[in-house]
């Protein structure tokens, strides 16, 4: 009933239709495959945060690699609106775990990749790009390297390359999985606040359900491996979120719980 | 903020101590060897041949002076390094790449590369004759494998997270490879440089003491030939600084060139 009326009159933007993924294991004495996702569907719809929760090793990084189009599924398919995806696409943005900046090119040069790659006007992408270096707060540091970077830095400048191709949908996979605890709260804070700023789809993935609680629209909780859906959340607490809210823990009790029986 | 400087200065000087310790601890032990066993009688001290190095200064050691020497040493290792690192990256980059490239050329590469330098020398001086080219020759090839060696090994471990991620930028291919993969290659380059430098040297100073009339090896060999010691510790000790040296140069041109790698705050 609630999600009813959560979903009603947006649009979808992804749609994933019963995607499986099985791996090949090549072993010395046996051929055989590993299944990872098995029957995953589900929806994002236009401009919500949703986070992907589930238990660790559950299969959700090669569920972003189908729904970002980098890997495709053995079975199923996923659209973006009405149109297939096969292949990477600029409509499209990632923020990994590893970070992965390229660490040749300076944060400048890391922000502007996309644009340049896809050979955008160099005026219009480096104001772009700039404008994006201070959404991140970081002004001043266009012309670092990652490698003098702290872990919480470099994630803003992965985060501020992801949007600067425009992508409709944004997925972040773990992105503040690598940052100590106090980096973690204040990137959660910050990613909310760039959320405002540059309104876009956002699928976010995470194992930390208090992360999941303070962030998300909507949670869909997954199945430990072979990964499905399990349970949708509707979070429709007020931001900003307290960790200590009787509601939040409450929310967040709910799901523990259910994830435990999940597994 | 006052302790902490002097703390640097402590650590600073503690490391030219721990530096300079052993260097001039070996000196003077072979100093008072040659001085008072009958090593002397074999070998001059290191005092002599310091000595005899800046004598080779100004007078000459057989037809040239040592700078000399060491002159047609360095154009043979630059003219053979030189090639080598500039045909071993192409065919570095060439095996990481093509498929096809590797299955035709790395089973002979990896037939010939066992095949030591020295080997070499007479087939070199039967194909090029006893004149430079056959030193550039042997130089290219101790330096060759190590640098298509590496370039191939940083291709292979090209992060697969950075290609996905310049995927998802919106990279071709074909501006993948000049993006990203040779790019993330760089280091890897260096450090087979580095390795070919060394190579290299040693093989000049090969050809030098098999075939040829002057150059650093030359020394070592002459000296050897007329049982004169001095003529011999001089040159090695030239060599040390001369591939101190060129090192010292090349890590300099990679700080420069590779900034993003070594931590630079």
């Amino acid at each position: 009933m609630e999600y009813q009326k959560y979903i009603e009159g947006r649009k979808a933007v992804i749609t994933c239709k019963n995607v499986c993924k099985e791996f090949d294991i090549r072993d010395r004495k046996q051929a055989g495959s590993f299944r990872v996702i098995d029957d995953l569907s589900l929806s994002i719809y236009e401009n919500e945060f949703v986070v992907l929760f589930g238990p660790g090793e559950c299969g959700k990084t090669s569920a972003i690699n189908i729904l970002s189009g980098l890997d495709r599924p053995t079975a199923g398919s996923v659209f973006q609106g009405d149109t297939q995806i096969t292949r990477p696409g600029i409509e499209r943005g990632v923020v990994y775990q590893s970070i992965a900046l390229f660490p040749w090119l300076t944060v400048m040069g890391n922000v502007e990749f996309g644009p340049k790659a896809r050979g955008i006007d160099r005026t219009q992408s480096r104001k772009r790009a700039q404008e994006l270096i201070n959404l991140v707060g970081l002004q001043g540091f266009e012309n670092a390297f990652p490698i003098s970077l702290s872990g919480g830095m470099r994630q803003r400048v992965g985060i501020a390359r992801a949007y600067a191709n425009d992508p409709e949908v944004l997925f972040m996979d773990e992105p503040f999985g690598a940052l100590d605890a106090q980096t973690r709260y204040m990137m959660e804070e910050e990613i909310l606040r760039i959320y405002e700023h540059e309104k876009r789809t956002v699928v976010f993935v995470t194992n930390n359900i208090e992360e999941a609680v303070f962030l998300a629209d909507r949670i869909i909780l997954l199945k430990s491996c072979p990964t499905s859906v399990k349970q949708e959340y509707i979070i429709d607490l007020e931001r900003p979120r307290s960790y200590t809210a009787p509601r939040f823990l409450e929310i967040r009790q709910k799901i523990t719980r259910d994830m435990d029986k999940a597994l | 903020m006052g302790n902490k400087t002097v703390n640097l200065i402590g650590k600073n000087s503690m490391r030219i101590v721990l530096t300079l310790l052993p260097i001039i601890g070996f000196l003077i032990l072979w100093q008072l060897a040659a001085m008072f066993t009958s090593i002397g009688n074999l070998m001059p001290g290191p005092i002599q041949v310091i000595e005899s190095l800046f004598i080779s200064f100004a007078k000459p050691l057989g037809p040239h002076t040592i700078q000399m020497h060491a002159l047609y040493s360095l154009k043979r290792v630059m003219v053979g390094y030189g090639s080598a690192v500039v045909t071993g990256i192409i065919f570095g980059v060439s095996l990481g790449l093509s498929k096809m490239f590797r299955a035709l050329f790395r089973p002979l590469f990896e037939l010939i590369r066992p095949i030591p330098t020295v080997a070499w020398i007479p087939i070199s001086i039967l194909w090029f004759g006893v004149d430079e080219m056959s030193k550039y020759f042997i130089v290219f090839y101790g330096a060759f494998a190590n640098v298509a060696l590496s370039v191939y090994m940083g291709i292979q471990r090209v992060d697969p997270v950075l290609v996905g991620a310049a995927k998802m930028l919106g990279c071709s291919e074909r501006q993948l490879t000049f993006k990203v993969v040779l790019p993330s290659c760089i280091p890897y380059i260096f450090s087979g440089m580095q390795v070919a430098l060394s190579a290299g040297i040693m093989s000049v100073v090969v050809a030098e003491m098999i075939n040829s009339y002057e150059g650093i090896g030359w020394n070592i060999h002459a000296g050897q030939q007329t049982a004169n010691m001095t003529q011999v510790l001089t040159g090695m000790v030239a060599l040390a600084i001369f591939g101190l040296l060129m090192a010292a140069i090349l890590r300099q041109v990679e700080r420069r060139m590779c900034a993003w790698n070594t931590r630079n705050t």
